[in-house]
This record gives structure tokens, C-alpha cells and sequence, in this order.
């Protein structure tokens, strides 16, 4: 049993957005194939491609040097593809057996062939499941192995596996790593996707990095380095973002002082952060998703409640204001996800213009909206910032992924903020636009403007801040200055590989 | 002109779509589908017309309340209830005369909107607080309302036939009707409310932050509260206004003929499920609701006339029930096929750069 | 309860046909006293029965009525529409209904249902040369209207015949009643049953108890009606009478399952019920529906179309009860025909009023 896929010249476009393009990848038979990138290069939506559960636009998925396509997953399970999906897919109530053989009755019934069938896949490859057993009983690992144990019982010779690790802890993810290997030593193929880079030094034999949308390159496990990995992932594109000139004042217009965050379950999100942000000053933060910078920027927002410490905005106490009143203070805030937080996508552009600025001239009129006012400042947020539109009553939702964020950046910096809280401001946004928001941000800071920068793009971190801070797991845990740091030793604190 | 198409066409086709299934069922049922067309067509007498102004009214107040609701994404379907407890609440203070003459008719309108806004606000309060879905509590609160109506006029008020209903409005509480065809009905002075009513929704929700504030919420959650909005206070103050409004829907009856309250024969139940349809068939755009509400009236008003021919009833039901289906179908149609077009034009306008990849936007 | 009339329209009814506004009287015994001379009906009788919600098929009120109706086209040359209420429609559709059939020629308009009191009362005048009359009517105002006619019943003393025959049967000494909707029409029900049964056992213990307080649906909810009479039969009652209209379903389903008396109301509805249900029917209460109507056309036909209150009552064989399944006792047979006699015979008095 063994196949061996290859994608070639693979795209796909959403409406304004190209996700993938000219993506090839060969995954050897009987290999992990380790796929990595930022999140939002594309990763995800090249899975679901391969796995039928969206058609690719254009290029060709070959099994076994057959061109294929695939429908739905039905087809991709048919010749032998099996996805794990980050979030699981099971019913709790029902047994392991039952969850198995849920939709695959015809291949060994439901009854003892179906239970004689899994003990031997378990007992193969070491799962240690019990066919009977409940699945609410079962440990996130475990539940993982059930996952897995459903693909291959369905014949799958290639697994796919979308960051199977992020919900494990070390020790099961060892577990998990003994178990690819059993699979891949009796020639099953596993597709790898991660961003954690030692995960993958560890267990890949091949590696694909993809940015913006297509791979990059290739690299192998035996004689990469984390460093490299980090390089590829993160590149270096043209424009680079310089700060030409320093501008940074003495005078504090944000600051954390001992600022912690705790979710629903009392687990802290964010631990002990103190940051200042001065006048004419970008501070970047850097750090793997997930490590507490959205909880940083929601907390300053007023969208969360810090559990202890305290914010304070040009000496004022905002620690338990609301998200209007901050605004209202002079705070501009670009979402990191513009479609849910940035805009109300069925609402025209001008409309757009008044979201979050509600209680701000010239789009409102003490109690009532000034709809003039509002098309206006729109007319002159389209032709400031360069936002391609046949007008603004076009809904939001028809516009590019980078001409909304364009028209999302011009609406926060209008009425002169003395404070812009941007996340990934260029994220998914093409090369012209990235280049003017950039612009756009380095003027206004010339002006005095304080700007917290989360990001995952390290070029534009290093480019765009005077100071960057790392997070990790919650905390501030290093300091650099931009003039001096390298992507790969900015990768290396993410990751937590090296201190500062 | 394109948009005026893109808005009228849908209603335009579901109605007709639902009069041809109609006529289907009719066929089937082995009645006369000459008779039922040429009756729906026929323009009704000078007495329907009145009452199906009057209907009109009441089913378009209830419209506005629904779609105050569904602008917020909320499905209130508690119209009903709020509806029932305003109506009572007003006949009970209106009958008492507590307040003389033409005054006890505004007092009477603002006891109407605060008790159907509370009762409106149990719901949205138990949704903040609680996680309650609000149309779970509404439909046990649309039976607490009826019952609890029924026990308080029993229990408060006077006998009016088998039946209890509350005291009378005082005659010089009463306002002069619009006679306007001469041998019918008047129609009711109240219905200036669903005028009023009309007027105040368009304001509130085209001109006012308040109404920003509450079609941001219902269009993105997420964006009203990254923009600033209180959402869990959105939700219970948008409630309580859908409930005010729902507390009027019945007024313009209570002034215009029945004077008192009492269920059933003193009262119209029903008028705030139809107005969730009446809310859903007009988009919750304000012509939109008017001529769902006159469509609803139009077509209950006929229905004694369809009765005559032997065409059962229920036939009425029927094409109400597809021609909302219908309508949500079509919007639904033109809504994709509209965006579409919209970012083709988009796409136009731009050079053909190729934009960066990002998959989290992905849709 | 007088009812103001101060609406221009009103006004300007009363404007329009003095002749029937002229009559009204301040005196509560107006009714008694105005002389109303019998309405001409032109030609045969063209009958309309307006039904109340449900309409025909309901196998109760409005199917008795109906064939009231039939009897009266058998006898004599009639012709004859239905029209059926809308759920929540409102007054002015239920007039509408009833000014479209007067339009259309129906000389004889029957509005099944107490419901249609106030639409006839308000119609009625505009159409002087039409007999109207209204099941369970009453007159909401002063104001006689001579072409009205209000066919009410003595359920009170039916209902004493069955509580005579509920309290008879029972074992336990505990017996109940269940109501559609808590108002005066049906608490005439339970004033006769608990009258009736403490006439023959004045030990007896009556429970009742009502689906609704005040929603019509009380009448269409065989579910409520049901855990309301297994409410009573778990508390000892062995005989439960229900005058509940379509509810009174699940009141047989409850005595089915209970293995307990139930009783039926309006028709005889041993003839109706299932053939589980058959077993535990002990009798009905009959309101002779279909009686009232045929007596309304037949005096239309015979050009003296009755007017004012007619109440049919046991005398009138208006009311009954009805001994299908020959559950009751030949004894308790007897002893309830004394009390029928006694009765019709004026000597007991029963009490409308629980």
C-alpha cells in the first residue's frame, strides 16, 4: 500500500483574493512530507483542495502519475487520501466503533467484522484503542488517534495532517511522532502541516515551505536549520519597509504597567505586561500566533477586562473603559481580522466610514449620522489611500481583500489619532497596497503618532518599528532593537528557541 | 433603475409564484380556479376596502416591531406576547378614565409601548444575562402573556357576554374616525400610527447613530463590538423598543371600535405572528412592509368572498404561507446575484493585479 | 354592561334606521316589554349558516347545527350556504361574512357560536327583512333588535342529569369536571353537574378544573385536556365530565387509560368516539344544537321567525343526556329520569352559577 501524490501548478482564487497560486508539491511514498508557512500563506486552503472539498481554478493533482479530480472528499478517499482536521469531528456519545464506521458501514458492517478490523489497525500501529469505549471518555490524544484510525480504516494511504500537534502537549506529541512512524515504516505517506519548526525537523523527511499563497522552496531536514526554515517562511520581499528617520519622543501615550489577562477557565492569557508606546513611535510586536497578541491588543481596546495591572492613554486611566470610550480618546484600531471586526462587509463604503467613529465628526451629528459628512471623508479616504472602487456606495463586501484594508487603515487614522493599535495591517494584501499602508503608517508617525504593530510578517516588523517586543505564551520576553535584528533571530525568540 | 428592478422583482414573482401554486392546490382540491382568480381580482367592496385599510394598520405596526427585531438579528418572535400584554395594559388604564377626555388616548399609547417594551425586555435580558436564545423564552412568554391577560380581565375586569373583557374606553376618550367611503366603516383615526410608526423606524434606522448602532450589531456582531457598540446593551435596549413598538400594534382597533379588551371576542390574537411574515415579506424596508401589511389585509379580506365561491378558507393560508416563502427565496436569489455583479464591476475597475494570497479571508 | 356607542359610525347607523335604533329602552327589561312585530321574509327561506372557528366537520357544535340544517332541507324547500370563521380574524370580518350573505339573498342567517352576538347585533339592523339568530347569542346591548333571535340552552340542567348520573356511578365518592375555558357559558356546565350530583349523593366530593382561563384554544387542546382529567382521576375522581369541545378528546384518552369513567358533552359522542374510547363513555350531555336550528327555519318557514331569547331546555327536549353503551344502571336510569321530571315540572330549580 503506498501512493504517491503530486500537485502541480495548483491556484486558487475567492473573490478579490488569490489563496493559491502555481502551489507544486510531490509527497514520496512512504515519507512525512512536512508542509510549513505563516498562517495565511495558504496552507489550509491547498489541503481542502486536496482533499475535494473545494475545487482548484487551475493546475492538476496526479495519484500514481494518473490525473485526478476530486468532487468531495468521497472521491480523495476513494483513491487513498484521508484528512485529519484540526478541529475533531466526532460524536461523543457514540463508541469508537460506532464513530469509525459512521459513514464507511458498507466496508466491514457495523458489527465484528467492523470491531476485529479497528483492534487490528490499533494494535498495528500502536493506538491502544478499545473499539467499545466511549469517545467522551477519551483524552485529546486519543480522540487524535480515533481520527486517525477512521482515515485509515477507510483505506487511506496518504494522511493528511492539519497541525496535529497544537492541541497535544510534549509528551503526546512524542506519542503522536512513534505513531507516524509505524504508519509511514508500513508505507503509508503523511502530509505534515505545521509552523512549529523543531516539530518538523524532528519527525519530516521532506519539507515544502509556502508564502503568500505559492511554495517558496524546499528543504531538507537533515541539513536544514531552524534559521533557514524561519527564512523561507517569513522572506524578505521587496519593498522593505524602512523607517527612515527616528521620530520617537519622550512623551508615553500608551502604557501597560503589570497588565494580565486570564480566559473563562482562569488560565492566563497574557502575564505580567508592561510596554510603553511614546509619541512618534512604532512598537512592534512579534510572536507565533497564539502567544497572547490578541488578547494584548483587545485588552488596550477595552474589549477584554485585564484581571490586574493597569493601561493608562496620555496619563488617562483606561484600564475599564469601554471599546467607544478608548476610541473616543483618540485610538485608531486596525483588526487583525478585517471581514469579522474591520467592516460590516454587506454595508456600502461610506457606511463603513462611520464604523467605529460613531460618536466622532464629521460623520455623525451629535445624535444623528451626518451621511454627507460621511460620503465625503469616504471620497477622500478612497483617493488618500489609493482604494480601487467604481464609488462609495459599493458594499465592502465586493472590494479586494487589500482595498478593504486600505479604506479600514485611511478610516483609522482619520480624525488624527494619537494612537494606532494596527494587527497585521498588511495581511493578505497585495505589494502596491502593503507599500502605501506602510507609507501611510510612517507619515502619521512623523506627525506623533503612537503605533502598537502586531505582526507576523517579520520584514514588516523589522522594517516598520523603532522597538520590538516578543511574546511568548503570554508574556514579554525580549527586546530588540530593529536596526540590529535578523528574521532569523527574531524567528529563533518567537519560537523560544533563544532568549535575547 | 437597475436597483428599483433588483427590489421590486422578487415580491413581484413570489406573488405570483404563490398565486399559481395556489391555484394548483385548488385544482387539486377540485375547486374553481376561474372563481378563485377572478374573487382575488375582483376589486373588493367599499366595506372590505375600509376594513383592509384598518388591518393594514395593525399589520404593519406589527410589521415595524418584527423587523426592529430582525434588523438586530434578533428573531423576536415575542410580537405576539408583547403585543397582548400592551393591549391589555392600555385598556385596562384607558378604561379606567384615570386620565380625562383626548389626553387619556396619549396616555394611553405610552402605557401601551412601556408595557410591551418590559415585557419585551424579560427576553432580551435573559439573553445577556443568561444565554437564553430569545426565541426560546419568547414563545413561553407569548403563552405567559395570553394566559396571564386572560386571568387579569377575569379576574379585574367586567362581564361582557359569556366573557369578561375590561372596562369600556370613556366615550370622550374616543377619537373620530376618517369616514371615508360613505356606508362603510370609518377607518380608524389610530391608524396615523402605522403612518407614525413608518416614519420613526426610516429615521431611527437611516438617520440616527442609535440605528447605525443597531444594523451594525444585527450585520456583524463581531464589527459592532471591535467599532465600540455595547452589544449586550444593544440587545436588550433594541428588544425593548421592538416590544414598544409591538405594544401598539393593537391600538388603533382598541380606538377605533372595540373600546375594551377581553380575549377572544374583545381582541385580535394572531396580528403578531402575522407580522414576523409581514416583516420577512418586505425585507424589513419600510414600503416593503406597508404593502406586505396591505397584501396580508387584502388577501384576509377576501376571504370571505373565496368562502362564497366554495374555495375553503384555508386557501387564503396557503398562498400567505408561499407567497413569505417565496419572497425569501427570491431575495435570496437576487441578493447572490446582485453582490455578484457588484464585484464584477469591482474587479473591472481594478487593473488586473494580482492580489496576495490569503486564505484566513478566504470565503 | 352597556355598550357606549359613541363612534361616529355607530351614530350613524343608528341615523340611518331610526325605526331600530328608535326602540331602545334604558329599562334592563327592554326585551320584555318592546312589541316586535314578526320580520317579513320574502320567499323561501334561503338559509346561511356562519360557523364559528372549526367549522363544519368538527363532529360537535357546528356539525350538529348542520344538520339541524339538513333535517329542515328534508322537510322543507330550503336553500342553504356556509361560511366558516377565519383564527384571529376580527369583528369587522365576522360582520363582513355575515353583510355578504345578507347581500347575497339569505333571508335566514344562523351565526353558530356566541361569538357572532356583536356582529349580529351590529348587522342585523341594516337588514330588517332578514331573520338572524345566533347559537348561544345573547344581546351585548339595550337596543332590541326584533329580527334576532338568541337560541340558548339549559346546559345547566343536562348538565344536572349527567352529574345525577356521575354521582351514582362513582365508587369513590370523588368526581370532577373539566372545562374548555373558564367563562360564564361553561361555568353553566359545572353549576349543574356539581347541583346534580349533590342531589343524588350529598357527600359527593366535585372537583373542577379549567384548560384555559380565557384562550378559545381551551376547545382544541386534546393534550391539556387530557393531563387535566388525569390530574382528577389520579386524585380519586372515578367520573370526570368535560365541556371542552375538541379537548374533550384527550379526556377519553385519559379515562382509557386511567380504566375510569368519562363523559361526553353536546352530542353523543359514544357515536363519534374510537372504540377504546366507546368503553369508558359513560353518557353524554346532549345540547340539541341541530333542535334549535331546525326550530329556528321551521318558524321562518312557517312566517314567524322566532325572535328575542328562545332557551331550550329540558322540557323542549333541548338538553338531554343519552344512554348509548348502556353504561347506567337500569336504577340510576330511574333516578335520573324523577329528577328530569322534577325539573321540566319546575320543582327543582338549578342553579346557573357554580
Amino acid at each position: 500500500m503506498t501512493i504517491e501524490v503530486e500537485l502541480a501548478g495548483i491556484g486558487k482564487r475567492f473573490p478579490g483574493v488569490i489563496a493559491n497560486h502555481d502551489v507544486s508539491l510531490r509527497i514520496r511514498p512512504g515519507t512525512v512530507h512536512a508542509l510549513i508557512g505563516e498562517n495565511g500563506a495558504g496552507k489550509s486552503t491547498l489541503m481542502k483542495i486536496l482533499y475535494g472539498v473545494q475545487p482548484a481554478d487551475e493546475g492538476t493533482i496526479s495519484v500514481d502519475g494518473q490525473h485526478r479530480s476530486f468532487a468531495s472528499p468521497t472521491d480523495a478517499i476513494e483513491v487513498g487520501i484521508g484528512m485529519v482536521f484540526q478541529h475533531f469531528m466526532l460524536a461523543d456519545n457514540l463508541t469508537v466503533l460506532e464513530n469509525i464506521v459512521l459513514g464507511a458501514e458498507k466496508l466491514h458492517g457495523i458489527g465484528d467484522g467492523a470491531r476485529t478490523r479497528i483492534k487490528e489497525i490499533s494494535a498495528r500501529f500502536g493506538f491502544g484503542l478499545e473499539p467499545d469505549q466511549l469517545v467522551e471518555r477519551l483524552g485529546v490524544a486519543d480522540r487524535q488517534r480515533v481520527e486517525i484510525l477512521k482515515v485509515l480504516y477507510r483505506g487511506a494511504e496518504l494522511i493528511i495532517l492539519d497541525e496535529p500537534t497544537a492541541v497535544l502537549v510534549p509528551q503526546e506529541v512524542d506519542a503522536l511522532f512513534s505513531n507516524l512512524r509505524e504508519l509511514v515504516a508500513d508505507g503509508c505517506s503523511v502530509l505534515f502541516i505545521s509552523h512549529k519548526l523543531d516539530e518538523v525537523l524532528a519527525i519530516a523527511d521532506d519539507i515544502t515551505v509556502m508564502r503568500r499563497g505559492t511554495t517558496v522552496g524546499t528543504a531538507d531536514p537533515r541539513t536544514a536549520t531552524k534559521h533557514q526554515l524561519a527564512e523561507l517562511m517569513v522572506g524578505s520581499e521587496l519593498p522593505s519597509p524602512e523607517t527612515s528617520e527616528r521620530t520617537v519622543t519622550d512623551q508615553v501615550v500608551l502604557a501597560l504597567d503589570g497588565v494580565t489577562v486570564t480566559d473563562d477557565l482562569g488560565r492566563d492569557r497574557l502575564t505580567d505586561v508592561s510596554l510603553a508606546v511614546h509619541r512618534g513611535e512604532v512598537v512592534g510586536i512579534a510572536g507565533v500566533e497564539g502567544n497572547g497578541q490578541t488578547e494584548l491588543v483587545e485588552v488596550v481596546m477595552g474589549m477584554l477586562r485585564a484581571a490586574s495591572g493597569r493601561i493608562t492613554l496620555d496619563g488617562q486611566d483606561i484600564t475599564r473603559l469601554s471599546t467607544r470610550k478608548v476610541r473616543e480618546l483618540g485610538v485608531g484600531f486596525v483588526p487583525e481580522d478585517r471581514h469579522r471586526h474591520g467592516l460590516v462587509l454587506d454595508f456600502p463604503l461610506w457606511e463603513n466610514r462611520i464604523l467605529g467613529h460613531q460618536t466622532k465628526p464629521p460623520v455623525v451629528k451629535g445624535p444623528l449620522l451626518n451621511p454627507a459628512g460621511a460620503r465625503t471623508d469616504a471620497r477622500r479616504i478612497v483617493e488618500e489611500f489609493d482604494v480601487r472602487t467604481p464609488g462609495i456606495g459599493t458594499t465592502a463586501r465586493a472590494l479586494s481583500g487589500g482595498n478593504q484594508q486600505k479604506f479600514i487603515v485611511g478610516r483609522e487614522m482619520s480624525g488624527d489619532p494619537i494612537l494606532l493599535i494596527a494587527s497585521h495591517p498588511t495581511r493578505g494584501v497585495d505589494v502596491g497596497a502593503q507599500a502605501a499602508i506602510w507609507d501611510h503608517v510612517r507619515a502619521a508617525r512623523r506627525e506623533g503618532l503612537g503605533v502598537l504593530l502586531v505582526s507576523a510578517d517579520l520584514d514588516e516588523l523589522i522594517g516598520l518599528s523603532d522597538r520590538i517586543e516578543v511574546v511568548l505564551r503570554g508574556r514579554l520576553t525580549g527586546t530588540f532593537d530593529p536596526s540590529q535584528v535578523t528574521a532569523q533571530d527574531l524567528g529563533a525568540a518567537m519560537t523560544g528557541g533563544s532568549a535575547a | 433603475m437597475k436597483r428599483i428592478a433588483y427590489s421590486l422583482a422578487p415580491p413581484v414573482v413570489a406573488v405570483v409564484f404563490a398565486l399559481a401554486a395556489t391555484c394548483v392546490v385548488i385544482a387539486i382540491s377540485g375547486g374553481s380556479v376561474g372563481a378563485f382568480l377572478s374573487t382575488i381580482f375582483s376589486v373588493p367592496n367599499d366595506r372590505i376596502l375600509v376594513n383592509i385599510v384598518n388591518q393594514s394598520s395593525l399589520l404593519a405596526i406589527s410589521g415595524f416591531a418584527a423587523a426592529i427585531g430582525f434588523r438586530m438579528g434578533l428573531f423576536n418572535i415575542g410580537v405576539e406576547g408583547q403585543y397582548i400584554v400592551g393591549s391589555c395594559a392600555a385598556a385596562f388604564f384607558g378604561g379606567s378614565g384615570l386620565v380625562p377626555g383626548p389626553l387619556n388616548i396619549l396616555a394611553t399609547l405610552v402605557v401601551a409601548i412601556l408595557a410591551g417594551a418590559a415585557y419585551a425586555s424579560i427576553a432580551g435580558v435573559l439573553k445577556v444575562t443568561r444565554g437564553v436564545s430569545e426565541v426560546i423564552s419568547a414563545i413561553m412568554l407569548n403563552y405567559i402573556a395570553l394566559t396571564m391577560s386572560g386571568y387579569l380581565v377575569q379576574r379585574y375586569g367586567v362581564k361582557a357576554g359569556y366573557t369578561y373583557a375590561t372596562n369600556d374606553l370613556p366615550p370622550s376618550s374616543q377619537p373620530l374616525g376618517f369616514a371615508i367611503l360613505p356606508g362603510a366603516n370609518d377607518v380608524w383615526a389610530l391608524t396615523v400610527i402605522a403612518v407614525a410608526v413608518a416614519a420613526g423606524y426610516w429615521f431611527l434606522l437611516a438617520r440616527t447613530r442609535f440605528g447605525f448602532d443597531l444594523r451594525t450589531t444585527g450585520a456583524s456582531a463581531s464589527a459592532a463590538l471591535a467599532s465600540g457598540i455595547g452589544v449586550k446593551k444593544m440587545v436588550v435596549v433594541s428588544m425593548a423598543l421592538s416590544g414598544g413598538v409591538a405594544g401598539l400594534v393593537w391600538m388603533p382597533a382598541y380606538f377605533g371600535s372595540v373600546h375594551r379588551f377581553g380575549v377572544p371576542e374583545n381582541f385580535q390574537a394572531g396580528l403578531g405572528f402575522a407580522g414576523l411574515a409581514v416583516a420577512l415579506l418586505g425585507r424589513n424596508r419600510v414600503p416593503g412592509i406597508i404593502l406586505g401589511a396591505v397584501l396580508f389585509a387584502y388577501l384576509s379580506g377576501q376571504s370571505n368572498e373565496l368562502q362564497r365561491d366554495g374555495i375553503a378558507k384555508q386557501v387564503v393560508d396557503i398562498t400567505q404561507g408561499i407567497v413569505v416563502l417565496a419572497v425569501v427565496v427570491a431575495y435570496e436569489i437576487v441578493r447572490r446575484r446582485q453582490s455578484r455583479a457588484e464585484r464584477e464591476q469591482v474587479s473591472e475597475e481594478l487593473a488586473a493585479t494580482p492580489a496576495a494570497a490569503n486564505e484566513g479571508e478566504a470565503r | 354592561m352597556r355598550r357606549l356607542a359613541a363612534t361616529t359610525v355607530a351614530l350613524a347607523t343608528c341615523g340611518l334606521v331610526l325605526s331600530a335604533c328608535g326602540t331602545a329602552a334604558d329599562d334592563d327589561k327592554a326585551a320584555d316589554k318592546v312589541e316586535c312585530k314578526p320580520t317579513k321574509i320574502e320567499g323561501d327561506p334561503k338559509v346561511a349558516l356562519a360557523y364559528d372557528v372549526g367549522g363544519r366537520g368538527d363532529q360537535s357544535f357546528n356539525d350538529s347545527a348542520y344538520a339541524g340544517l339538513e333535517k329542515a332541507k328534508g322537510e322543507f324547500k330550503v336553500e342553504s350556504t356556509e361560511g366558516e370563521a377565519n383564527q384571529d380574524e376580527d369583528e369587522a370580518a365576522r360582520e363582513e361574512r355575515l353583510r355578504g350573505f345578507a347581500e347575497d339573498g339569505y333571508n335566514t342567517i344562523v351565526g353558530v357560536g356566541f361569538a357572532y352576538s356583536e356582529s349580529v347585533n351590529k348587522v342585523a339592523p341594516d337588514y330588517p327583512n332578514v331573520a338572524f339568530a345566533v347559537v348561544d347569542g345573547f344581546d351585548p346591548d339595550k337596543t332590541v333588535n326584533c329580527n334576532v333571535a338568541y337560541l340558548t340552552f339549559a346546559e345547566n340542567e343536562g348538565s344536572y342529569l349527567v352529574g345525577a348520573a356521575a354521582a351514582l356511578t362513582s365508587k369513590t365518592g370523588k368526581i370532577g369536571f373539566v372545562g374548555g375555558v373558564n367563562n360564564a357559558l361553561i361555568q353553566k356546565f359545572e353549576a349543574g353537574y356539581e347541583a346534580g350530583a349533590k342531589a343524588a349523593d350529598p357527600d359527593v366530593e366535585v372537583t373542577s378544573t379549567y384548560i384555559e382561563q380565557s384562550d378559545p384554544k381551551g376547545f382544541g387542546d386534546p393534550a391539556g385536556g387530557k393531563s387535566a382529567a388525569e390530574g382528577l382521576y389520579s386524585d380519586g375522581a372515578d367520573v370526570v365530565f368535560h365541556a371542552a369541545g375538541g379537548s374533550g378528546a384527550g379526556v377519553f384518552d385519559a379515562a382509557v387509560e386511567a380504566k375510569k369513567w368519562a363523559i361526553g358533552v353536546d352530542s353523543d359522542q359514544f357515536k363519534t368516539a374510537s372504540a377504546k374510547q366507546r368503553t369508558r363513555i359513560l353518557t353524554s350531555m346532549l345540547k340539541r344544537v341541530d333542535v334549535a336550528t331546525y326550530d329556528f327555519i321551521k318558524s321562518v318557514v312557517d312566517g314567524k321567525p322566532s325572535s328575542s331569547y328562545t332557551t331550550f331546555a329540558l322540557k323542549d327536549d333541548g338538553v338531554g343526556y343519552s344512554t348509548s353503551g348502556n353504561f347506567l344502571s337500569k336504577d340510576t336510569i330511574a333516578k335520573i329520569n324523577e329528577y328530569k321530571d322534577s325539573i321540566i315540572s319546575g320543582d327543582t330549580k338549578v342553579p346557573e352559577k357554580p
